[in-house]
């Protein structure tokens, strides 16, 4: 389990960008965190990795500290890892010195399955580097994982390969937070979708209860952000 | 043969749920057989793109409903016995009618009306 409470952060003391931010999530549950540019949703999946420390408030997993937890946490983002003049087998081999769970077999099946190259990842495109790093963070069978915007420089037959690779490498015991724009590619995916909105969180829902309500993901942040669909059409009458 | 392949998944009902309707709807047309094997729930989570839980939730409903049964030390198999397939039917047939037949007259819609509108929908789809 999760447990998030009362997380404060900012980059520049005095300006907030979360502000106050509490929840838990289960073991096992896969939860989209969702929201307008600039909202604060990659901030907090690096504070939910131990990457950001908060100002104020706790982050634990299984009741310990998001930074004692480490080696349970695999954060997967498009700014990619530090080590980018390694090949992807020779990365794995690095990781595999760190992390003693991680798992070589899963990841050169991975790296095949996406038909990664072998050649420095810094050579890579944006879409095959997402791939390489994707792997490594799957390989490393973490309980807890934490995506932020996989999809990426990828086209849609790669998201739907991308997708498939994580559905099917999943165990049900994974605790999974994704940020992404591609709502549609996780709509069906997400247990539960966080919108956040002015450092807070806006909005909590579960997929199947929204869907019994007649609602949907774009409906409900339409709302809670204000969005108008009408904007437009203030250019147009000009 | 149950082929998940051709379940695609909608955005406005909940995944476990869509995922037992369309187990029962290949019982009702007969496009699956008894005893015939599920896939793993892995297979199913890879395919559909889903979280492995929510294929678990639709296989404990199913398995609820008895339509699908684990024989100890076996694979899950599909299974139904005629007050099951009975049940099915009812629900793929009057079912389907009931929430509209409410609603058509919460609009106040008449018999005549609701008929002349089905037959339009209906035979607009044939066209496509």
């Amino acid at each position: 389990m999760v447990e998030v409470k009362g997380l404060r952060f900012s980059y520049l003391v005095g300006m907030d960008i979360l502000k106050e931010v509490s929840f838990q999530a289960e073991t096992g549950e896969i939860v989209g965190v969702l929201g307008a540019n600039g909202v604060g949703k990659s901030t907090l999946l690096k504070l939910l990795a131990g990457i950001l420390t908060p100002r104020d408030g706790s982050i634990s997993i299984e009741g310990k500290p998001v930074q004692e937890s480490y080696e349970k946490v695999a954060y997967i983002s498009e700014a990619g890892s530090y080590f980018k003049d390694l090949t992807p087998k020779e990365f794995g081999t690095f990781l595999l010195d760190f992390f003693p769970d991680f798992d070589m077999v899963y990841y050169e099946k991975l790296l095949a399955y996406f038909q990664l190259e072998e050649k420095p990842i810094k050579n890579m495109s944006k879409g095959q580097k997402a791939k390489a790093e994707v792997a490594a963070g799957m390989a490393k069978r973490a309980k807890y994982i934490i995506m932020d915007e996989p999809f990426i420089g990828k086209d849609m037959f790669t998201r739907q390969d991308f997708m498939q690779a994580l559905a099917g490498s999943l165990t049900g015991e994974e605790t999974i937070f994704i940020t992404t724009h591609e709502i549609d590619e996780i709509e069906n995916f997400i247990d539960r979708g966080l919108i956040l909105q002015d450092g807070k969180i806006a909005a909590d829902v579960r997929m199947d209860d929204l869907r019994r309500q007649g609602k949907s993901l774009t409906g409900l942040m339409k709302e809670v952000t204000g969005y108008k669909d009408g904007n437009f059409t203030e250019l147009l009458e000009k | 043969m149950l082929d998940f392949k051709k379940l695609e998944l909608n955005p406005s009902e909940p995944v476990y749920l869509q995922i037992v309707s369309f187990v029962k709807r290949q019982i009702f047309i007969g496009t699956v057989e008894q005893g015939e094997s599920l896939p793993s729930r892995r297979e199913m989570a890879a395919l559909l793109k889903i979280n492995p839980n929510t294929v678990q939730k639709a296989f404990r409903l199913l398995e609820e409903e008895g339509i699908v049964v684990t024989p100890p030390n076996a694979v899950s198999i599909i299974h139904w016995d005629e007050e099951i397939y009975a049940a099915i039917q009812k629900e793929l047939t009057a079912g389907l009618v009931v929430d509209f037949v409410a609603q058509a007259k919460a609009n106040e819609l008449t018999l005549d009306m609701v008929m002349a509108l089905l037959k339009d929908e209906w035979e607009k789809g044939d066209e496509r």
